[in-house]
């Protein structure tokens, strides 16, 4: 609807993904009539999904197409760009998922509209949208403008906005027409993969030691490895060791490795890139073990340690085994 | 099948340097930091390399930035590029990443091209929108987060990482662009000889005048941007900090763990 919100909808075998609801709460912050925010829900066989998500105060639109079954950033893009076309929003607001930074550059690529992306926050004022950002290691806060009279693509940061809540009205679905020319050029999906699960189970673990650069050598993984052992639990890591193949891929936490909830996690020599953090800040208890006291890891953890990592390890594993 | 390879690179400010703003609030004091090539662009140069390698063709570099980005240009030729271009854009920050995917569009539209590689981020901004925008400038097929290539007859098998874990396989035809996913190949070392010959392979420089702009501020876009200002992250919920020895730290570390009920002795 001119002068609204249009949100991408992302979901994976009939679930929503929670960025979803997060998009339509951070929507409700704007200074803009409810009623002009709107929906996008693409798929094919997503009406169940469809009627949930219009449970969330917002309309929603379901363009539902065969080649829309699994995601494709052309297909996507195809049946996305007549509804920003027709209703000419002011914002259209995406996930910065691995999904939605996949679609969103290349929609406002395609169709010369504006783009800011990995955003926290969002203020609009008349013509002008202010997008809150971090930068650098997340150790620079920035905030951009941009002003325009076309619709701007914005993709939001998974975990920054508190998601919507439900109990608020059904509204309506509206099917959409979807046309897909087979012709034009994209990328065809061909199969999901699932990763083997033979390795232990990071996301059932009550508390996880996750290891990261800090450690520096791959042997000293063994000092992790005793630590975790004093205190009953398992071995993790970040992005960098399992790209190295200190451990398998199953030991990741993060966006891109797992998501877990543990009651303690302890973090020893992660800085904290925002991909790690999406993937533990909701543990119950972390500690953190870093040299570096403004690592962007203290900001989520309870306790923080710049003891290095190397030396503390072993320390307390004598102090709990003399205690 | 020879493919035209166009790989797009980012010079960086080291990021885990410690960084402080300017006094104008605008960017970063810039004068005393070290630059290298942006972690995910290392995977996309690698993964250019091992396609013609394996399939035949060249391997152009590109990038945009000041006279500085030229050693990351020479790295590039040393591990294997066969050609450097610099976009002489000068603007030390360059954080309108809108317009910089519009003048590499523009770029790589005078250079023959089959597949077109970025990096999925760049670990200084983390805007993961150039690759996409490109595509979507040149209307180009493309594809995410990619960790594996295969070159097939005509087109492209690649896998595409999702969160959790999880991967998605798209076919695409050529020409195509890809977001190169960090840890997706193995990148090598440049070999001694190879460093000494790119010191003196010439890099082509791109000036507006070469893509029809009378001025890197002509680029036409739909919109204005500014930035607003720079400063600290907001600290909220820090964490209790224990520093001191690391015989004290230990103790405490023990004793909160035992508080916590996580160590029953």
């Amino acid at each position: 609807m001119a002068g609204g919100v249009l949100i991408i909808a992302e979901h994976l075998d009939g679930r929503v993904a929670p960025s979803t609801l997060e998009l339509i709460a951070a929507a409700g912050r704007l200074p803009i009539d409810r009623h002009t925010v709107q929906l996008a829900v693409l798929g094919h066989r997503v009406q169940e999904i469809a009627r949930h998500l219009s449970g969330y105060a917002v309309d929603v639109l379901l363009a539902d197409d065969p080649a829309l079954a699994e995601y494709s950033g052309g297909a996507y893009a195809q049946a996305v760009r007549p509804l920003i076309e027709s209703d000419r929003p002011r914002i259209v607001l995406i996930a910065h998922t691995a999904q939605g930074y996949d679609l969103g550059p290349a929609l406002a690529g395609a169709m010369d509209l504006p783009l800011v992306t990995n955003c926290l926050a969002l203020t609009l004022d008349g013509d002008r949208l202010v997008a809150l950002r971090r930068i650098l290691n997340e150790k620079v806060q920035m905030e951009v403008e941009i002003r325009s009279s076309r619709p701007i693509v914005v993709t939001m940061r998974p975990g920054a906005t508190p998601p919507s809540g439900t109990g608020r009205g059904m509204m309506s679905v509206t099917e959409v027409p979807v046309s897909i020319d087979p012709t034009a050029p994209r990328a065809t999906f061909v199969r999901t993969e699932r990763p083997e699960v033979s390795d232990i189970d990071l996301s059932s673990a009550d508390v996880i030691v996750s290891a990261g650069r800090g450690i520096q050598k791959k042997e000293n993984l063994a000092l992790v490895e005793a630590f975790a052992k004093a205190i009953g639990g398992v071995v993790g890591a970040s992005r960098p060791l399992t790209d190295m193949e200190w451990l398998p891929k199953t030991r990741q936490v993060g966006q891109s490795g797992k998501t877990v909830r543990p009651k303690l996690y302890v973090a020893c020599g992660i800085s904290g890139a925002m991909q790690h953090l999406a993937g533990m800040k909701d543990a119950g208890l972390i500690i953190a073990i870093n040299t570096d006291p403004t690592a962007p890891i203290f900001e989520v953890a309870h306790y923080g340690f710049t003891a290095n990592v190397l030396e503390l390890l072993p320390a307390v594993v004598k102090e709990l085994k003399g205690g | 099948m020879a493919l035209n390879l166009v790989v797009c690179l980012k010079q960086i400010p080291n990021p885990d340097l410690q960084f402080q703003i300017a006094p104008d609030g605008k960017d970063i004091k810039r004068d005393s930091l070290n630059y290298k090539l942006n972690g995910a662009d290392e995977y996309a140069l690698e993964e250019a390399v091992r396609i013609k390698e394996k399939n035949g063709g060249r391997v152009v570099a590109l990038t945009l930035g000041p006279k500085r980005v030229e050693p990351m240009l020479r790295e590039a030729l040393a591990k294997g590029a066969d050609e450097a271009v610099r976009v002489s854009l000068d603007d030390p920050a360059a954080f309108d990443v809108g317009r910089n995917a519009r003048i590499l569009a523009a770029t790589i539209k005078t250079l023959p091209y089959d597949l077109v590689l970025t990096g999925v981020q760049s670990d200084d901004y983390g805007n993961s929108a150039t690759g996409g925008l490109v595509a979507g400038l040149l209307g180009l097929p493309h594809a995410s987060v990619v960790t594996r290539v295969a070159v097939r007859s005509g087109g492209l098998e690649v896998a595409c990482e999702l969160e959790g874990g999880l991967e998605r396989v798209y076919s695409l035809p050529l020409p195509a662009l890809l977001t190169i996913q960090f840890g997706a190949n193995t990148p090598r070392y440049a070999p001694l000889p190879a460093i000494m010959k790119a010191a003196r392979q010439p890099i082509k420089e791109v000036d507006p005048e070469a893509l029809g702009l009378t001025g890197w501020d002509s680029v036409p876009l739909p919109y204005s941007f500014d930035v607003v200002g720079l400063a600290p992250p907001s600290a909220k919920g820090h964490a209790e900090m224990v520093t001191g020895p690391v015989a004290d730290q230990a103790k405490r570390l023990a004793q909160l763990l035992r508080e916590k009920g996580f160590v029953r002795r």
